[in-house]
């Protein structure tokens, strides 16, 4: 279980390794999914047994890892959040909580908070219900199914900062496909990228792609599980169409799709590269500036080395993470159907 | 049961990711970057060494720039083959650069001799680790007179050379040829002012009978860099304490002068549907220029070999002409800042052998017959006032006659504390901030002012935090 730590953000961790530490996320989700959905033979009592002293020593390396790459970070940053910075970064004098009553009384802050909100509202939605909306039409019988399937579930194999630059030329003002399909059909051109008005949707639109390919795998393989028992007593009972999807295939997929909404919204709270590349300094009048992009911009970007508010922004998106997943569980799990 | 445990590893599965979040600010260790320099070594450092010195040398050169660096440093190791050896070695952009560098400093692993941009050169200063060039010169009784002297202002402070120029460019205004004689206009008799450009824009703009608009007059990309230097021309000060050279800066002057000119007349044009706004990335507007979808482009010297070979090769080809940067006013006296990156040498942590290797190597690189090879190589500008005689130079010139304009317009400026450019330590996150509300000023319907005053006092407070970090 383990295993799933590797999910965290490493915005910070490395100077070097940002984007290549964010793009592991998905990969590890799978794993993660997969512990999830094979986990139901274990036994607890296993953990009460004399072999509980054997247990832990095989636990030890991946609780080494934990606590060196997560729980030392995490004292860390607590740490750097109520220390002054010199210019190499390192951390100075103490300033108690200084950092966090300049943040509460910035009204940037705020700013970036909504931008948050509304990225995370924006690309999560549209991620879960669209790649569900593609996986059941895909349970259609047509020819070359399999093709389609492959192809939805393609993106999941781009990395967000590849995909972020094909996106980048496509948004181009000047050269790009998107204004030039619009002059095509005797539109004025868009400032995809320059215009504060479309810079978020601009990047909201490559997060869902990007999300997509992974939903649609996650959902197509709970689509697989579904026992064809199930959908052939529903049938015979006359539930088709529609009534057959909302009825019976959309329970049946709760698990899954509760555990898409969970990831798909940390993944948004973490979305790092497609901003980085597509908007950064958070695009025209810092309309994409989301919380983990802010922690980056006061810690690194432009030569910053402002660690003590980076690190009070990230104290305030862990709790944020916290609070939406428990809330997460605490509503929305009741609606999920586990067989 | 089932459904208990499975429920059970779905919500610890979660909540770990959740945990994950938690990582955060990188771990940093808190010594500084060690005590101060023993001094300025002399030549007898360097002649007692026993062995080979090894030196590191990090830049930020790419590409067709990268195999240039390596040509010198080969071209180095060979004339010292026995005594010194630099190995170069590329470290990603100006930017990851420096943030290496910040790393480096604080595990006492710096590299012999670092390539830092300009705008790096008031943090380069206040972390105490280098050896300023001069000093270096004057142990050696060694003339630095063979410098571009509107180049070497640029990297002085206090009084002192502080880093050895070693690639430069200067501004320019890039003008489409056949646009501008299909506009009825003379390309051999480019617009001076910010106002003539905006007429020249006007009669440049081409729509097509849809009212679609084929060719724009004016593009460039929304880049502070422009801002400094129409302040620079016009003899002002961009920010106090004398550009940041008599003491750190604590205020940039942004609210009026130049900044304000400029936010608003670019802000006209691309409202008026004058000139496109690519945005804050210089590539994009350097791709509008190259297909012809501007006329007329600022940008720096260092795109002019790219941008003949793209006019060239265009499906309507074109010839690219040069100007001079553009002035507020056509009596505005003063020229254009030089800036571009220079060589600085590591003392802390560094032994007296190698500093004077690494000033051997400085020396080699800025020499006439090293900078005439890589003006042709890169299109940057030579640091050496002879290496404009060289042979190899005469004959690249001789084959870009538009880059002729970049050294007009340098001789013709008379080195001052304006035209020297403004120093400030904040200053990558202050042009990004400037630039941030020049947008905002051309795509939504914030004023001028306010939007420049926004930024002068989030950049204020920057320069404060920056100044206070560096006392300690």
């Amino acid at each position: 279980m383990l295993s799933s730590n590797g999910l965290s953000i490493q915005v910070l961790d490395q100077r070097g390794g940002v984007l290549t530490a964010l793009d592991g996320a998905s990969h590890d989700a799978d794993a993660t999914l997969a512990t999830a959905r094979g986990g139901g033979t274990r036994r607890r009592s296993a953990l009460l047994s004399r072999d509980h002293g054997l247990a832990w020593l095989f636990l030890l390396p991946s609780l080494a890892i934990f606590a060196i790459f997560i729980l030392y970070p995490l004292v860390q940053s607590f740490v750097l959040s109520t220390h002054g910075s010199d210019i190499f970064g390192n951390s100075s004098r103490f300033v108690g909580l200084k950092h966090f009553r300049e943040m509460f009384s910035d009204s940037g802050f705020y700013k970036i908070l909504e931008t948050t909100a509304m990225f995370t509202v924006m690309t999560v939605i549209p991620g879960v219900l669209g790649a569900l909306a593609l996986v059941l039409l895909m349970e259609s019988r047509i020819r070359g199914i399999r093709i389609f399937r492959s192809a939805f579930a393609l993106p999941f194999a781009f990395s967000a900062a590849s995909a972020s630059v094909i996106f980048a030329v496509i948004y181009n003002p000047a050269v790009g496909i998107a204004n030039g399909m619009l002059a095509h059909f005797g539109s004025k051109p868009v400032g995809w990228l320059t215009d504060p008005k479309w810079v978020l949707l601009s990047v909201v639109v490559v997060q869902v792609w990007m999300t997509l390919g992974y939903n649609v795998l996650v959902l197509s393989a709970g689509v697989a599980a579904i026992p064809g028992d199930i959908i052939e007593a529903a049938r015979l009972d006359g539930a088709t169409g529609w009534r057959l999807h909302r009825s019976v295939m959309v329970p049946l997929l709760s698990p899954q799709l509760f555990f898409l909404t969970v990831v798909s919204t940390i993944n948004s709270l973490q979305a790092f590269a497609s901003i980085r590349i597509l908007a950064p300094e958070g695009g025209p009048g810092g309309k994409a500036m989301t919380l983990v992009y802010a922690i980056y911009n006061k810690g690194f970007e432009n030569g910053n080395s402002d660690l003590g508010t980076a690190s009070a922004y990230a104290i305030v998106l862990l709790f944020i993470v916290l609070v939406l997943t428990a809330i997460q569980f605490g509503v929305l799990e009741r609606k999920v159907f586990y067989r | 049961m089932r459904r208990t445990l499975r429920a059970r590893s779905l919500r610890v599965a979660a909540g770990l990711l959740a945990a994950g979040v938690a990582m955060s600010a990188c771990s940093s260790s808190s010594s500084k970057g060690g005590s101060s320099s023993g001094g300025v070594p002399g030549a007898d450092a360097l002649t007692n060494a026993k062995g080979v010195v090894n030196l590191t040398f990090w830049h930020s050169m790419q590409g067709t720039n990268q195999t240039a660096v390596t040509a010198i440093v080969n071209a180095f190791n060979a004339k010292y083959q026995g005594k010194i050896h630099v190995t170069d070695s590329f470290q990603g952009s100006y930017d990851d650069a420096i943030a290496k560098y910040k790393t480096a400093v604080s595990s006492h692993s710096t590299p012999s001799i670092m390539q830092i941009y300009d705008v790096g050169t008031r943090f380069m200063v206040d972390s105490k680790q280098t050896v300023p060039i001069a000093d270096l010169a004057a142990k050696d009784g060694y003339s630095l007179s063979d410098l571009q002297p509107n180049i070497s202002n640029y990297f002085t402070v206090g009084g002192k050379l502080q880093s050895m120029p070693f690639n430069s460019s200067a501004p320019l205004l890039y003008i489409n040829a056949e646009a501008f004689k299909k506009a009825g206009l003379d390309p051999t008799n480019p617009p001076k002012t910010l106002a003539d450009l905006a007429d020249d824009a006007k009669k440049l703009t081409v729509k097509d009978s849809s009212g679609k608009t084929t060719q724009y007059g004016f593009g460039a990309a929304d880049y502070g860099w422009f801002v400094e230097q129409l302040a620079a021309e016009s003899g002002a000060l961009y920010c106090d304490n004398g550009n940041g050279r008599t003491a750190a800066a604590t205020k940039l002057n942004i609210t009026s002068g130049a900044a304000l000119t400029y936010t608003n007349w670019w802000s006209d044009l691309v409202k008026g549907g004058y000139a496109l706004n690519t945005g804050r990335p210089t590539p994009d507007a350097q791709a509008a220029f190259k297909a012809g979808k501007v006329a007329m482009n600022l940008e720096s010297t260092g795109v002019l070999g790219g941008y003949v070979d793209a006019g060239a090769k265009s499906a309507s080809p074109f010839t690219v002409a040069t100007a001079p940067f553009p002035k507020i006013s056509a009596s505005d006296s003063g020229g254009p800042v030089v800036g571009g990156a220079s060589l600085w040498i590591d003392r802390v942590g560094h032994s007296d052998a190698e500093v004077r290797a690494s000033w051997e190597f400085a020396k080699f690189a800025a020499s006439a017959q090293q900078q005439a090879g890589w003006h042709e190589a890169t299109g940057y500008f030579p640091v050496s006032i002879s290496a404009l005689q060289d042979p190899t130079d005469v004959a690249y010139r001789k084959a870009h006659p538009q880059f002729q304009t970049a050294i007009d317009e340098l001789q013709a400026t008379q080195p001052t504390p304006a035209t020297a450019g403004c120093l400030l330590g904040v200053m990558p996150q202050a042009r990004a901030d400037l630039e941030q509300a020049m947008l905002n000023v051309a795509t939504t319907s914030t004023s001028a002012d306010s939007a420049l005053s926004d930024a002068s006092s989030k950049i204020s407070k920057l320069i404060s935090d920056y100044n206070s970090a560096v006392s300690g």
